[in-house]
């Protein structure tokens, strides 16, 4: 189960781009207005921090995944420890999208249909996804998949080109100040994060040692596309209407109306985005149910889908509403960024370098 | 062979699953609603008025139908709210409502006079709305009245009302800007108005504006001309015929401006100052005096006279509006909030107070391009 280059760059892009034009694109503007875009520049930069840092220390261990180095470095108990903060966090972060992904179909789409049924489609879209392609399979799809949505988003900009009022964007930064900019590109920040997974996935490159530049242009095409959809939201609505919308972009998309004729191209959008989301589902499926079987040394990764699977669909049943998410989302930004992201790889990094000294002395 | 047998009962599974029974929405069984309009009625209440389109009526021949099949139907229902009102709107058809065609929101004079602001919610919360439409006020009038007018060329009102904006040089006004001018911090929403005429059509007579600090709430209209002025210093018109008496003899001379353009200059004295220059480019199209446009003195002269009595209607329209309605319906506000930011700190919160006090200046400059298809006047030629 190899992965190239080109597969990695498409997984991480896919898989970020797509819950961040959704969803984050408000709440950045409802902290820094018309600087909100500046907001996510920043926070992108300390994304492509955090990545940099995992990627050098994936790279550190070839071949090697997060499950495997960790026990090497700190035997074969604390290992195992370190990987649950992780475990949780993306089986957090997988049952939440599975969540939003339901309720924004049910709200927008099929109004009359279950959520769970929603759910349970997807489920076994990824069920089959990860059992049959593994990850190879999730990169293959998510080099069709990422570019397709990238297009798709760039589609949308242009259309919108004729709804464009300059004059929202000002007055530039004198509204907000450095302190509100700089508070509001921490959330960006965190979820730019979410790339803390190349931990594992360096691991499955067939050449590892290259990693670091994929990586990283991943993480930065992300980010522009994040700061375009971040500024076209602005100049179209203005900071005051785009701070209220649930979905700004997918309002954006509404917005489209070319010579009374083009318009209405939310469905397409929709379905472009649920392909991110699938890609994204899979992916944590696979995620999990690897690293716990590399944990424990289940040779057969597959074996656990059985629990990873239902344990992703429980935690989308269980968040109760919409006003659970942000609990979840703070937790996200406040513990599990700081600890999964940034102390967790710090502790592994100073053991290999401490590890390592003996030997090239 | 169990392999085929598990693959047919995924694929029978899946055929029962995806085909999406529970919300199974043929065109049929919708009925789509092409405009909107918001009124309360007698006794009170509200009553929302839709424009369904009747979809059989167009798809055959459009003008051999005659005076039995119309293009749509006009339907209301009064209710505690505007969702409420539609319930009983949807009492009365078979089809379930579709908003997504939606072009156009009619507010009716006494909605507007109340105040629309506990209204608004509905178009940006449900999620099968639209901010696409563009939003209207009737002038003396009920929406619903507007929505049972026989349109004339196309098949609905609605698009009517959005193309004659453009007729008259104007951007469209859509919901999203409205929203977006009611939610800023200073500027005040001015809404296209219409009026139905005795004899059952409708007629575009400028603009109402509303008071945002008060429910949104109808404080008075400007007419025709005075709107496109309005809209000139706000940059929402692109086109506009300038009527002015020039020359010695006083006589009427028509510029046809396109390329309308403004600039805002502010400045800290006290009281503090806002300088609007507007400029405009066109061609003649209309010269009565006895001036001769292709001579240069002559254009000269007839530019200024044009420009000067120009000058004078939106300088009046301006104080009208400032010393009058005490509105910032230009933007004035935010354009200080935009281009001075350091300056608006002393302004932030009481620019209500500010704007009737401003020293507005009005300056207009225009140019024709172009004298026309002739190069005499009509005078030597007779």
């Amino acid at each position: 189960m190899k992965l190239t280059r080109m597969q990695l760059f498409w997984i991480v892009a896919t898989i970020e781009v797509v819950m961040a034009v959704w969803l984050r694109i408000s709440p950045a503007i409802t902290d820094a207005k018309q600087d909100a875009w500046l907001s996510i520049l920043i926070g992108g930069l300390m994304g492509l921090a955090m990545t940099f840092f995992v990627v050098h220390l994936s790279m550190l261990h070839p071949n090697e995944s997060l499950a495997e180095f960790s026990q090497k470095l700190l035997g074969k108990w604390l290992g195992r420890l370190v990987i649950l903060p992780y475990l949780t966090a993306w089986f957090i972060l997988a049952g939440d999208v599975m969540r939003t992904f339901a309720d924004f179909i049910h709200l927008i789409l099929l109004d009359s249909t279950p959520v769970w049924v929603i759910m349970l489609l997807m489920l076994a879209l990824m069920l089959y996804m990860t059992l049959n392609g593994g990850l190879s399979g999730i990169g293959r799809f998510c080099e069709i998949a990422g570019p397709v949505t990238l297009a798709a988003l760039v589609v949308s900009f242009l259309l919108n080109l004729g709804n464009i009022e300059w004059h929202y964007m000002k007055p530039f930064y004198a509204d907000s100040g450095w302190q509100a900019i700089l508070k509001a590109s921490y959330p960006p920040a965190s979820f730019f994060g979410e790339s803390f997974m190349l931990l594992v996935i360096v691991s499955y490159l067939d050449k590892p040692r290259k990693a670091m530049p994929a990586s990283l242009l991943s993480v930065a095409i992300t980010l522009l596309f994040v700061i375009a959809a971040a500024i076209t939201c602005l100049l179209v609505f203005g900071p005051n209407v785009a701070a209220k919308m649930r979905f700004p972009y997918f309002m954006l998309v509404r917005t489209i109306d070319i010579f009374n004729f083009i318009q209405n191209l939310d469905i397409f959008v929709i379905f472009i985005w649920v392909f991110g989301v699938f890609a994204k589902l899979s992916f944590y499926l696979f995620l999990t149910s690897s690293e716990m079987a590399r944990s424990a040394r289940i040779h057969n990764w597959r074996k656990l889908i059985w629990f990873t699977a239902p344990m992703i669909l429980v935690i989308a049943a269980v968040i109760p509403n919409e006003d659970s998410i942000e609990p979840l989302q703070k937790l996200w930004r406040l513990i599990v960024i700081p600890i999964c992201a940034i102390g967790i790889p710090l502790i592994l990094w100073i053991v290999t370098l401490v590890r390592k000294t003996p030997t090239h002395a | 062979m169990s392999r085929m047998m598990k693959l047919s009962a995924v694929i029978v599974i899946l055929l029962v699953i995806t085909s999406g029974c529970w919300n199974l929405r043929e065109p049929d069984e919708l009925s789509f609603i092409t405009a909107a309009g918001l009124d309360y009625n007698e006794q009170g209440q509200l009553e929302v008025t839709s424009q369904i389109a009747v979809p059989a009526a167009i798809s055959g021949s459009q003008e051999g139908g005659g005076g039995n099949k119309k293009s749509f139907v006009v339907v209301g229902g009064t209710g505690k709210n505007v969702m409420d009102a539609g319930q009983s709107l949807q009492a009365q058809l078979p089809r379930t409502l579709f908003y997504a065609h939606r072009q156009t929101i009619l507010i009716g004079e006494r909605i507007a006079r109340n105040g629309l602001g506990s209204l608004t919610d509905m178009f940006i919360r449900n999620p099968k709305s639209e901010m696409r439409s563009s939003i209207l006020v009737v002038k003396g009038g009920m929406a619903k009245d507007v929505l049972n007018i026989e349109p004339m060329f196309d098949p609905y009102i609605s698009t009517m009302l959005v193309r004659e904006q453009s007729a008259v040089g104007a951007k469209p006004y859509y919901y999203r800007q409205f929203l977006a001018d009611a939610l800023c911090e200073t500027m005040q929403p001015l809404l296209p108005a219409v009026e139905v005429t005795p004899n059952n059509h409708y007629r575009y007579v400028g603009s109402a504006i509303m008071n945002k600090d008060d429910n949104l709430k109808l404080v008075g209209f400007l007419n025709a001309k005075e709107s496109s002025y309005a809209n000139w210093i706000i940059g929402r018109q692109s086109a506009l015929t300038i009527t002015a008496r020039v020359g010695p003899g006083k006589e009427e001379v028509s510029l046809s401006a396109k390329a309308l353009s403004k600039k805002l200059r502010f400045e800290m004295l006290d009281p503090p100052r806002i300088t609007v220059t507007l400029q405009g480019t066109g061609i003649m199209t209309e010269n009565n005096s006895s001036l001769n446009p292709s001579k240069s003195g002559d254009l000269k002269q007839i530019e200024k006279d044009l420009s000067r009595e120009t000058q004078e209607e939106v300088q009046a329209m301006v104080d009208k509006v400032q010393k009058q309605y005490r509105m910032d319906i230009f933007g004035f506000g935010e354009f200080v909030h935009r281009d001075h930011p350091r300056r608006w700190k002393s302004f932030h919160g009481k620019w209500s107070r500010t704007f009737p006090a401003l020293r507005i200046v009005v300056k207009v400059e225009l140019q024709a391009k172009d004298p026309g298809q002739t190069n005499t006047t009509i005078d030597r030629m007779l």
